[in-house]
């Protein structure tokens, strides 16, 4: 037990010793007590942006760690969203079934990553063309998805409805004594987004530093040296694939969840494209960086649009432009440095350049 | 004779999806198939193009120096961008998806807000053809015809001028080049800003036929993409066959199913292609070669 | 993410909640009404005149004294065409700005994805635009035609006039089949026969093969029922290719204003049937539009979505003055049970039927010329939205809050 969780710290995540885990635990306590400093929309509000930091760790873990692009995680994003709604749709909600339902929506997803992940990487297809494979997979999928709107395709009580999108499922509810617990997107689902938040950050760090970590960062840096090794690269950047491809589904379930609501559009060019941005800008090669940099980007870009008007989406391009310009690694990750510079103490946590 | 008609039919189909194909993926081609930069704004360098050549012609240019005149704006863009963006990210193609994803939202929202939500067409020129029952424009053979010797001129350029080796040169051992004297800045720059020029000349093309919207570039981007990956690096064995290809597979499933099929069929070809021949078709043709 | 100005602590909240609830504070404390309209992105073409006919309305009402002697205030975000948006601008402008009604939506998708955000935080919602109908929802008000307004008047008049024989191209998502299949069920109504039918995936606009199957199938009479920027490239490359069909579509020249924009005659031998278009030739359309013109001179294009923005806050204002002021959606809801909530709009006269929420209109068939020009050689006076309340929906005795079609009717009693 102990073992494992020396894990949380290591050469593959920034932020070791005392003062990185004070840190944390004084950032998880204002996370904690921030519903009780702000209204119920802001509260319901970063819920939302919760539900999307899954995706973007799982592709940090693809693309960071493993060195793999995939453009297509909202495939699974997609897959799992319609999955949760056919379920909840067809079985309800009551004895706590929507927590069943997000459970298989996110192995359907894993199932669906092992099977296109097997294609891919025992095909030995990398760079660029994995990006452009994975980006077509979800393109057919919004194409197929957006043209079912006759009442024939349904699965059970379950319309897909086209590209107006699946409607009218269930929130997440809580089988609880004295009545469940409806997870409207409120306090009580902020504390559930934030707990399974913390829980999958901490387990993520201690993946990448335990030996599968490191064996990715070694195939990242050089396959062949990695397969030299006795390494099967193809083993472990498949590994990599599910769990991403899974924490997408996460997403999507949560998010289907908090709206009420699913689209193809959720598996279109722009969304694809979203995930990738996250990552990249707060700072693909780190897991705090792009937990960071999701909300900081979520949370800027929807800020700009209410405050800047038709400006917003000129502003925004700027930003990606000057940030991959000025912070090759990442926002988060340059600020860190920069702070580690500031003080000479914490630099040991940075890894190496 | 019915049989003729129907034949011409579906040349005249295969023609138009497959010089779409082409033009929509040569300024891509180059960029992306030469110097593996990966350029998400492509679909706004054709807007540009389009919008240029529709402004000009508006004001009084004969349309094919409109056309002319968009090419030389887009190319001219395209070397700016690279001078401020694309230069520094060489090397970091992953890096160059974000940069140039920015920059297309800029110049969309850009175009939106400077010249409005849209801009009246030129209106397509010389008018139909009757074959059989059928009755076609002939604007779009013009189309066939400009796909052809844009092909033809890239290869010319590329292999029978001293910039084209220098450029394949330089892509291809960057720094032998620069030791041997190549000023490779002004090499790179200049490919690029040909890939560009490229799109704007398709963008001023393909003006005549569409709405003119500041979004009007996406329409090409996916098609671009997926001719460029099914054809490979190299664009001159690569984009032809992968365009007839590909429009093949298009026109055959479109008249047979609609235009969902024929567009579905498209990316499902891809994910073979890759899967089968990893570097493209201009692999095989090389290791055929080989 | 936390910026200086969010940070209201929830005890403030909750002791504003009851200064707002006495009655005195009440009366001088303006209206709210929340804008979630695309004033970028794809669809903006169509939508940013939906915003300028809000606040031409709002202008208006607040320089004759307001609405029950309270002040029209708007919150206006940009939903930037983007589904993910209207998302949480719902949840803003309702949890946030807590405004007392919500003009929201031009694609379907976006109404259908903030619709169930609305229902579970009680709000009240006008949906202003043209759409494939069906919405039976307590907490929606349509003031938008549907489609067995448009094609029950327009079919029929073509199909006397060209023939029997129609083909349809449709955008492949809700708003084109759906649309596609009242094409057809009141084709077949009329004795005709439906020799085609061609769904258009949305971005696609290269259409030389589409052409060619029109040409085969010879029709008399080509529906166009295209969605977006792409998919209206269709019309240029049709007249390229010569094809020279008497054309009908519900959804063109009325809200992307093709005409305009298109150079003649590619619009040529069109007829579209809408509730509003700046051509429209009566006293209260041209007064209506020299206003526009003096605060916005230079609105491309004033289209019937806009004009729906327009007098949908008039029918607002008229709701809650006969409610004596209260916004509650209950109260509201009560004087539209009444069943004569009217206003003389730009385009004749407007009302709500009690049954599906739904707006009657006058309907102008326009026919467009070579030139682009537009001329009417019908119009019909208050044509209802029928079909709901014939369907089984009416909104006075249950409220089922789901969207029905043709096919997928509301379950029977």
């Amino acid at each position: 037990m102990l073992r494992i969780l020396r894990r949380l710290e290591g050469p593959q995540t920034i932020g070791r010793g005392p003062a990185f885990w004070a840190a944390f635990g004084l950032v998880l306590a204002a996370a904690a007590a921030y519903p009780w400093l702000v209204d119920g929309y802001t509260v319901g509000n970063t819920a939302y942006f919760f539900c999307w930091v899954f995706m973007a760790l799982g592709l940090c873990l693809i693309w960071g760690y493993g060195g793999a692009l995939s453009f297509g995680q909202t495939a699974f994003f997609g897959l799992s969203g319609y999955a949760y709604g056919v379920l909840t749709l067809n079985v309800g909600a009551a004895y706590g079934f929507t927590l069943v339902a997000v459970a298989l929506a996110v192995a359907l997803s894993a199932l669906m990553a092992l099977l296109l992940g097997y294609f891919l990487f025992f095909g030995r297809i990398g760079g660029v063309f994995l990006g452009i494979i994975t980006l077509s997979v979800t393109l057919v999928m919004e194409r197929f998805m957006a043209q079912t709107a006759g009442p024939e395709w349904r699965i059970g009580a379950a319309r897909l409805n086209g590209y107006n999108g699946m409607s009218g499922m269930p929130p997440l509810t809580l089988p609880w004594p004295g009545g469940d617990l409806v997870l409207f997107p409120d306090v009580a689902l902020y504390y559930a987004l934030l707990g399974l938040l913390a829980v999958t950050y901490l387990a993520l760090r201690i993946l990448v530093n335990a030996r599968f970590g490191n064996v990715l960062v070694a195939i990242r840096e050089n396959p062949e040296r990695a397969e030299m090794l006795g390494y099967d690269v193809r083993r472990y950047q498949l590994g990599a694939f599910v769990i991403g491809s899974a924490l997408a589904g996460l997403s999507g379930t949560l998010y289907t969840a908090w709206g009420q609501y699913i689209t193809p559009s959720s598996m279109g060019l722009t969304a694809a494209a979203l995930p990738v941005i996250w990552v990249a800008v707060g700072g693909r090669g780190d897991l705090t960086a792009t937990l960071v940099g999701t909300l900081a980007v979520l949370g800027g870009f929807q800020a700009l649009t209410i405050y800047g008007s038709q400006y917003a989406l000129v502003v925004m391009g700027l930003l990606l432009v000057v940030a991959v310009l000025t912070a090759p690694e990442g926002f988060v990750v340059a600020l860190l440095r920069a702070l580690g510079r500031a003080w000479p103490g914490r630099r040991r946590g940075a890894p190496a350049p | 004779m019915a049989f003729l008609n129907l034949a011409f039919a579906f040349l005249y189909q295969l023609g138009d999806a497959f010089s779409f194909l082409v033009l929509a993926a040569c300024g891509l081609a180059v960029v992306f198939g030469m110097m593996g930069v990966i350029n998400l704004a492509h679909g706004e360098l054709i807007m540009c193009g389009a919008y240029v050549t529709v402004a000009t012609t508006r004001a009084g240019l004969p349309l094919p120096l409109g056309i002319l005149s968009g090419a030389l704006v887009a190319g001219a863009v395209g070397m700016l961008l690279e001078r401020l963006v694309i230069r520094h990210l060489y090397g970091r193609p992953l890096d160059t998806i974000v940069a140039t994803w920015g920059i297309s939202l800029v110049a969309t929202q850009g175009t939106l807000i400077l010249l409005g939500s849209s801009m009246p067409g030129v209106g397509t020129p010389l008018g139909s053809f009757a074959v059989g029952s059928y009755s076609y424009s002939a604007y779009r053979v013009v189309l066939m015809l400009a796909a052809i010797l844009v092909l033809v001129g890239l290869y010319a350029v590329f292999n029978a001028t001293r910039f084209g080796t220098l450029a394949r040169a330089t892509i291809q051992v960057p720094h032998m080049a620069e030791a041997l004297g190549v000023d490779t800045r002004a090499i790179y720059a200049l490919t690029f800003g040909i890939g560009a020029a490229l799109a704007g000349l398709t963008g001023g093309l393909y003006a005549p036929t569409m709405t003119i919207v500041p979004t009007m570039g996406t329409t090409f981007i996916m098609e671009a993409f997926v001719t460029v990956v099914v054809g490979g690096a190299d664009i001159f064995l690569g984009t032809a066959p992968a365009a007839l290809v590909l429009g093949a597979v298009r026109a055959l499933l479109t008249s047979w199913q609609g235009q969902l099929f024929g567009q579905i069929g498209l990316l499902v070809t891809v994910i073979l292609v890759i899967r089968v021949l990893p570097s493209g078709i201009s692999g095989l043709i090389l290791r055929e070669r080989a | 993410m936390p910026t200086p100005f969010q940070h209201g602590s929830r005890l403030a909240a909750l002791a504003g909640a009851l200064i707002l609830a006495s009655p005195a504070a009440r009366a001088a404390d303006p209206i709210k009404l929340g804008v979630l309209e695309d004033q970028s992105g794809d669809f903006a073409v169509a939508t940013i005149g939906k915003v300028h006919g809000i606040q031409l309305a709002a202008d208006e009402i607040n320089a004759g004294g307001g609405i029950a002697g309270r002040k029209l205030e708007l919150v206006i975000y940009d939903t930037q065409s983007d589904n993910t948006r209207y998302q949480e601008f719902m949840r803003r402008v309702l949890q946030r700005d807590k405004v007392n009604v919500v003009f929201a939506g031009f694609s379907s998708a976006s109404r259908e994805a903030y619709r169930p955000i609305v229902d579970q935080l009680d709000g009240f919602a006008f949906y202003n635009n043209q759409y494939e109908g069906g919405v039976c929802d307590g907490h929606m008000v349509v003031t938008g035609a549907v489609p067995e307004q448009q094609f029950s008047t327009l079919i029929p008049w073509m199909m006397e006039k060209f023939g029997k024989k129609v083909y349809t191209i449709a955008a492949d998502y809700n708003f084109g089949q759906i649309s596609a299949e009242w094409v057809r069920n009141i084709v077949k109504e009329n004795g005709g026969e439906m020799v085609g039918e061609e769904f258009i995936p949305l971005g696609v606009s290269q259409f030389s093969q589409t052409i060619q199957n029109i040409q085969k199938a010879k029709p008399d009479i080509l529906m166009t029922l295209l969605v977006g920027t792409a998919q209206a490239s269709y019309y240029e490359q049709a007249a390229a290719a010569n094809l020279k069909i008497p054309m009908g579509s519900s959804v063109n020249v009325g809200q992307g204003y093709e005409h305009k924009r298109f150079q003649p005659p590619s619009l040529a031998n069109m007829y579209v049937t809408t509730n509003y278009i700046e051509e429209v030739d009566t006293p209260s359309s041209k007064a209506f539009l020299a206003k526009w013109k003096a605060k916005f001179p230079n609105e491309p294009y004033v289209n019937q979505e806009a004009e729906n923005s327009y007098h949908a806050v008039y029918l607002y204002k008229q709701m809650v003055e006969r409610a004596s002021g209260s916004t509650k959606r209950a109260d509201l809801r009560k004087v539209i049970a009444a069943g004569d909530v009217c206003v003389d709009a730009p385009e004749g006269k407007v009302c709500i039927d009690p049954k599906s929420q739904h707006a009657s209109h006058t309907i102008y068939l326009a026919k467009v010329d070579e030139k682009h020009a537009i001329s009417f050689p019908k119009t019909w006076d208050d044509i209802k939205p029928y079909w709901l309340g014939q369907a089984g929906c009416d909104l006075t005795k249950k409220d089922p809050m789901a969207q029905y079609t043709p096919s997928n009717p509301p379950p029977k009693p």
